[in-house]
């Protein structure tokens, strides 16, 4: 274990690369960087505390018995750890139907407009986080509605086409309007190439 | 389905929202599409970007405290005594590394990870689809769970070209679980075939122990067949679908037991 210092300077790559090699401190360095974020994603989906501690808990955990399971050739270390942050939240809920019933539609069903004034964080977070709503924005309502309804209600689109009162291929087209859109808001110009998270360029 | 089908299934796909219909025929046409492939590596980047839009909350340092504690607990050296100064300087970590399944945390390990798989193996099942698919994987589960409390049973970790798994095995019950998890996906009419190989016999030799097809590279495998505690085990791909009578290509993946210190 080297310094916490030492840890910040390297990329998310790297980190992961010590983790395989049993690194802990690679590992906090990793938790440090995406826990947050992880931790407010599986709030959002599983809504209970102690659910989305033990999503964030079984994440990390399973990237330190399995670091080697990540592919770099097929996309961000971000995006690895927040796809299996999602995956885990969605399945706790699709399991525990009950936390569905929870919340009232209008929670699970959008995007949520603000961040509540006064949350401490990280410049660099709030920043990809204003980029996002800001591509969500541009969405049509219906398209929105479908996306959010997936990602954040865990529903299947069969599901969601049972909600919303559309057919199954209505939310289909919706679904994949709605991603090519918000892929094409989203792209950065010029830094297709960088591999990494911004936060990995401290 | 034609193409443009397809393509439109990507986003659900990625979004872990596809019927599991939908989400088979996916999956076996984006094996040989490049251009399916590339954009759900696209779609994969603006999920994990679409988590930002969460509203941040500050986890609560108990989090952290008890992630350092798993961790540390796993990465407490053991056994280094047994290596000795005899061993070759280079063996030691890989030594090290492969025993320590048969530890009592390595054994936890392997229960979180059975609990981990479980879940990726239900991600794959809608509401509606509680029916044969389900009762299989509540039974492998059963048959793990039965497993891992059972102090005469074994931990076998499998490695291959098809990446890992971890067989539980029990001599004296004559019954196993291979749990997998990255198994590349197959081509249609194919199956994956698990093998039991009795000590110093070679792979003519293999013991048929059940077939499956992984599901997102999952399985669960519930298996009965004559278990000695130095049998290894070997999964290949095989034509569907009942599987061969032995092997027909070279293991995917293969282990045996390691020696208990």
């Amino acid at each position: 274990m080297r310094g916490a210092r030492a840890y910040r300077a390297l990329q998310d790559g790297q980190l992961v690369a010590l983790v395989a090699e049993r690194d802990a401190g690679a590992l906090e360095a990793l938790y440090d960087r995406y826990g947050k974020v992880a931790y407010s994603l599986a709030r959002r989906i599983v809504v209970d505390e102690t659910l989305a501690q033990d999503v964030v808990q079984e994440v990390f955990l399973s990237i330190w018995r399995d670091a080697g399971r990540f592919d770099a050739a097929r996309g961000t270390v971000s995006t690895y750890l927040l796809a299996m942050t999602h995956h885990r939240a969605v399945d706790v809920v699709r399991r525990e139907e009950n936390l569905r019933r929870r919340r009232t539609t209008d929670e699970a069903l959008e995007f949520e407009p603000d961040p509540k004034p006064g949350v401490e964080d990280d410049v660099e977070a709030a920043e990809r986080r204003d980029q996002v709503r800001a591509a969500l924005a541009q969405l049509p309502q219906a398209q929105r509605e479908a996306l959010a309804l997936a990602y954040f209600g865990g529903y299947t689109q069969r599901e969601v086409a049972s909600l919303v009162g559309v057919p199954l291929g209505t939310v289909k087209t919706r679904m994949a309007a709605g991603m090519r859109k918000l892929k094409d808001a989203l792209r950065e110009p010029g830094r297709e190439d960088e591999a990494e998270h911004p936060w990995s360029r401290r | 389905m034609t193409h443009t089908d397809f393509e439109q299934l990507a986003a659900g796909y990625v979004l872990g929202a596809l019927e599991p219909d939908d989400e088979n025929a996916f999956q076996r046409h984006l094996e040989g599409c490049t251009v399916c492939e590339a954009s759900v590596r696209e779609l994969e980047a603006v999920v994990g970007k679409l988590a930002y839009s969460a509203t941040p909350v500050e986890p609560p340092p108990s989090l952290r405290a008890a992630i350092q504690r798993e961790v540390a607990a796993a990465a407490r050296p053991r056994g280094v005594r047994a290596t000795g100064p005899a061993a070759g300087a280079g063996d030691v970590p890989r030594i090290h590394r492969r025993r320590w399944t048969t530890t009592l945390v390595g054994r936890l390990a392997v229960a979180a990870s059975i609990v981990a798989l479980l879940a990726m193996g239900f991600w794959n099942l809608s509401l509606q689809d509680q029916n044969d698919r389900y009762q299989q994987r509540i039974a492998a589960f059963e048959q793990a769970s039965r497993l891992l409390n059972d102090p005469a049973a074994q931990t076998v970790r499998l490695e291959g070209s098809a990446g890992r798994a971890t067989a539980l095995v029990s001599s004296p019950q004559d019954k196993g679980v291979l749990i997998t998890e990255d198994l590349p996906a197959l081509r249609p009419g194919r199956v994956y075939e698990v093998w039991g190989i009795p000590k110093g016999e070679s792979l003519n030799e293999a013991v048929p122990a059940g077939v499956f097809r992984p599901s997102r590279g999952v399985a669960l495998v519930r298996f009965e067949l004559p278990v000695t505690p130095t049998m290894s085990f070997g999964v290949t791909e095989e034509p569907g679908p009942a599987g061969s009578r032995t092997p027909t290509s070279n293991p995917v993946l293969a282990g045996a037991p390691t020696t208990r210190a």
